[in-house]
């Protein structure tokens, strides 16, 4: 099952995603309704509360692009607060001097069932489902300090998330996915899961041996390889298989 | 209480800004912080009610930074001046494992278990020098004034506004003493500052069931 979160009747409601002939999403809410995918008002499909974490350097390819060693001796992960995010088709503000600002597709596991010092063989049985992100950074307000700093990875609005949530079961294998960025039809960025540096399941089994995940937890997997900098007025996608398409448009920061 | 995200920054004590002078300057860092250096306690860390830390195994000695937390009433709205949406504060007792660099987020070190207990809630404390004191089992062993602040709240909230939105729900902790003290399994922690409730807690060693 797909599931999305939107604004419906005044409401922040949950919504059960469908094909419908001719491959449009459908959305059915509790109520009844039945919104077309053009219509949907999207949020990003995130309990409140949760931990939102995400990995730096964790594919090889774009670890050789910005610089660094393939692999890292410890994964470089940091946290994200909720309101660096939004949903499918919510725009994503531009400063007027982030001329390095950059769009990166990632697979989001969404924790399903609480996890605590749980091996990489039995990881993936606590991830209840998938997502997009496209975790944007800008190059020009990277520090040296917790980097990546939280000027750079904790910006309102620069964190699009979504469209919905994919169950798990329907993904299947996390590691065999292809996964892609296009700005204004033009690919940017293409690569697969495949080539992650730590797999989905290695990094609950390491987050675990030393803390508690909880249900609703998000952990954005880092990013493959291809830097393309936005300008306002763009549209970008970032498409992973078997998860969906997660668009939005860059504007001037007012 | 807390509903939203909880955030604290390192380098905002002038002391220890003055300690590492130089150190800032040099590799990895190249230059002092410009921006606040925000770091996130995430939900697994809060406790409240005088719950007990648990003490990993691997981290024998931990670094109890006792602080201000500020509660974010409503969304700070346009220019809003920043203590216009804090409804109230509490003691909050950031606890990590020792690191002596700042260079790459610390989630193993800051993030266990237990790492963050908040003590009651209260009005904010009008003093801008706040007194913030730390026992061990009944003995004074810190004390230091927000006076030492490198960003005055007002300021920190203004800088952070900048770029992101403090919403209803969230936790604004002002800042780390770089001389916070370390103790071990067995110690009885209790921080006190004029106008809030204390913080009780202690530290006991982690189940690893």
């Amino acid at each position: 099952m797909k599931r999305a979160r939107i604004v419906h009747q005044g409401r922040e409601t949950w919504a059960k995603v469908v094909e419908e002939a001719g491959g449009e999403a459908l959305l059915l809410t509790p109520d009844g309704a039945r919104i077309g995918a053009g219509e949907a008002r999207w949020l990003a499909p995130v309990t409140p509360g949760a931990t939102i974490f995400a990995l730096g350097l964790n594919y090889a390819d774009h670890n050789k692009e910005l610089g660094f060693a393939a692999k890292q001796t410890t994964p470089l992960i940091f946290l994200k607060g909720a309101s660096t995010l939004t949903g499918h088709l919510g725009a994503t503000p531009r400063a007027a001097d982030a001329n390095q600002m950059h769009p990166e597709c990632e697979l989001v596991a969404v924790i399903g069932r609480p996890a605590r010092r749980v091996s990489a063989a039995q990881a993936l049985d606590h991830v209840g489902g998938y997502t997009i992100a496209n975790d944007y950074a800008v190059r020009e307000y990277l520090e040296n300090y917790y980097r990546p700093n939280a000027r750079v990875k904790n910006r309102d609005a620069c964190t699009p998330l979504g469209p919905w949530i994919v169950d798990a079961a329907e993904v299947g294998d996390p590691q065999a996915l292809a996964l892609s960025t296009h700005v204004d039809g033009k690919r940017v960025q293409q690569g697969s899961t495949a080539d992650m540096v730590m797999s989905v399941a290695d990094l609950i089994a390491y987050l675990s041996e030393f803390m508690t995940l909880l249900p609703g937890d998000m952990i954005l997997t880092g990013t493959p390889h291809g830097l393309h900098f936005v300008a306002p007025g763009e549209t970008v996608t970032c498409e992973i298989e078997r998860v969906g398409r997660l668009v939005n448009p860059v504007v001037a920061a007012p | 209480m807390i509903a939203g995200t909880v955030y604290g920054v390192v380098l905002n004590d002038a002391v220890e800004r003055e300690r590492l002078g130089e150190a800032l300057a040099a590799a990895p860092y190249g230059a002092p912080p410009v921006a606040p250096v925000v770091y996130i306690k995430p939900r697994n860390c809060v406790s409240v009610g005088g719950a007990a830390v648990p003490t990993p195994g691997d981290a024998p000695r931990l670094t109890l930074a006792a602080t201000l937390g500020l509660l974010f009433e409503r969304d700070l709205v346009g220019d809003d001046p920043a203590s216009a949406a804090i409804g109230g504060a509490c003691l909050a007792l950031d606890v990590f494992e020792p690191h002596d660099s700042y260079y790459r987020p610390a989630i193993r070190q800051r993030c266990r278990d237990g790492f963050l207990p908040v003590g009651g809630l209260a009005t904010r404390p009008a003093d801008p020098a706040l007194e913030i004191v730390t026992l061990f089992d009944g003995q004074e062993v810190h004390r230091w004034s927000l006076s030492r602040l490198v960003r005055p709240v007002d300021q920190l909230i203004a800088d952070l506004s900048a770029f992101m939105t403090f919403r209803a729900g969230d936790l604004l902790l002002v800042g780390v003493a770089g001389d916070a003290p370390q103790a071990q399994v067995g110690t009885q922690v209790t921080v006190r500052a004029a106008g809030l409730p204390s913080l009780a807690t202690r530290l006991v060693a982690e189940v690893s069931a």
